[in-house]
């Protein structure tokens, strides 16, 4: 299971290092009436203390790695630890969507992309956890 | 045994800096191909306008009648921007867009319109075009007090649930009556004007925002910049000066200004 999540991580990883470089290479584009994600990633809460929130979703993803990892090669500390990461994280990724949702008025794939990842993550924890999964 | 155990713990480290080193570098390679020259950067003043997408306005509707305009209709130059004020690019591109007015004021070859094109994604720009038009329908000067209004504190207002009173904090500022002001944006007269002004902008297929038209033509968006309208703007009097043409149509309503 840690490696299955491990692999998964990697995803999560990709689509945020893409969103952290986009938000510093990306050239100003219109809002189109079909998609939202220039609003959202344009919007306030793209940066948070002048640091674009994608580049803490990458060290997030890295770090969960990182512990999937670990985990993998028998340290069940770490898959314990994943478990605390996941969670935070997944409670971050609700408040992201609450914000796309009701306050910027603008959803972005690539965001939702990562949402979901993370709700993966935290379904093969819990699935771990339940079917106390060998690790 | 000892030795085994050594040799398998360092596995997930080499793994884990692998992936660090893998991010990095791909992360930098991506970013040196991503990375574009900003078109915020001055071109040169010989540089030609980009090439634009041409706009029938036949059999399209008028839009709000009389609007919100600053120029003569007979003006040869005819800008009409399609905006949503709850769009951040708008917003980005209003700074560039108010010192073309203020640079071309007077001009009577120029005449500037605006057009609420307000994205059903953005929840409160309806709303917004309707307070703007609503100062509008008291003076039209208003209304373009309002819109700066709105576009320069968009951050604020945009995610703010009592936006409305803000927009009412707003018309104070601007020397609203502000019991009118409030009748007027919850009346049909406001909403009218933004509801025709979207049937315009639906009649030329408009897809995003802020669309410019300068002469018919769709501006690119990276070309709405101080530098880049001025460019297309002083090639469109050029070009009518010396074919001596009969100054475009982009309708036939009079001016508010």
């Amino acid at each position: 299971m840690p490696f299955t999540a491990a692999l998964v991580t990697l995803c999560g990883l990709a689509d945020a290092v893409y969103l952290t470089v986009h938000h510093y290479t990306a050239t100003p584009v219109p809002c189109s009436i079909i998609e939202g994600c220039e609003t959202v990633l344009t919007s306030r809460y793209a940066e948070f203390a002048g640091v674009p929130t994608a580049a803490f979703g990458a060290l997030a993803y890295f770090v969960a790695f990182s512990l999937a990892i670990l985990a993998a090669y028998g340290n069940r500390t770490m898959w314990k630890l994943f478990g605390v990461q996941v969670v935070v994280m997944a409670a971050v990724t609700c408040w992201l969507i609450y914000l796309q949702a009701f306050v910027i008025g603008a959803f972005c794939q690539f965001c939702l992309i990562s949402a979901l990842i993370t709700f993966i993550l935290l379904l093969l924890f819990v699935i771990s956890k339940v079917t106390r999964a060998q690790i | 045994m000892k030795e085994e155990k050594k040799k398998s713990g360092g596995v997930p480290v080499a793994i884990i800096v692998g992936v660090l080193i893998l991010v990095v570098v791909g992360g930098f390679l991506f970013y040196r191909s991503s990375a574009t020259p900003s078109p915020n950067v001055a071109k040169p003043a010989n540089a030609s306008p980009q090439p634009q997408a041409t706009i029938s306005t036949q059999n399209a509707p008028p839009g709000a009648t009389p609007p919100n305009a600053i120029g003569p209709t007979t003006a040869s130059v005819i800008i009409e921007e399609f905006a949503d004020f709850q769009c951040g690019s708008c917003g980005a591109a209003y700074p560039a867009l108010r010192d073309i007015i203020k640079a071309y004021s007077g001009n009577p070859n120029f005449r500037f319109i605006y057009r609420n094109f307000p994205l059903q994604m953005h929840d409160k720009a309806y709303d917004a075009a309707v307070a703007a038009e609503a100062a509008g329908l008291q003076n039209p000067a208003k209304f373009w007090l309002m819109e700066d209004q709105l576009f320069t504190n968009q951050a604020s207002w945009s995610v703010n649930p009592n936006y409305r009173d803000v927009f009412v904090e707003y018309g104070q500022k601007i020397g609203l009556d502000v019991d009118k002001f409030k009748a007027d944006m919850s009346g049909m007269q406001a909403k009218t004007r933004v509801d025709r002004d979207m049937s315009r902008g639906k009649a030329f297929a408009i897809s995003s925002t802020p669309t410019v038209i300068v002469n018919n033509k769709i501006v690119p968006y990276a070309e709405v910049t101080l530098a880049g309208m001025k460019r297309i703007i002083d090639a469109e009097m050029q070009k009518s000066t010396s074919t001596q043409q009969a100054p475009p149509q982009a309708n036939s309503n009079s001016g508010n200004k």
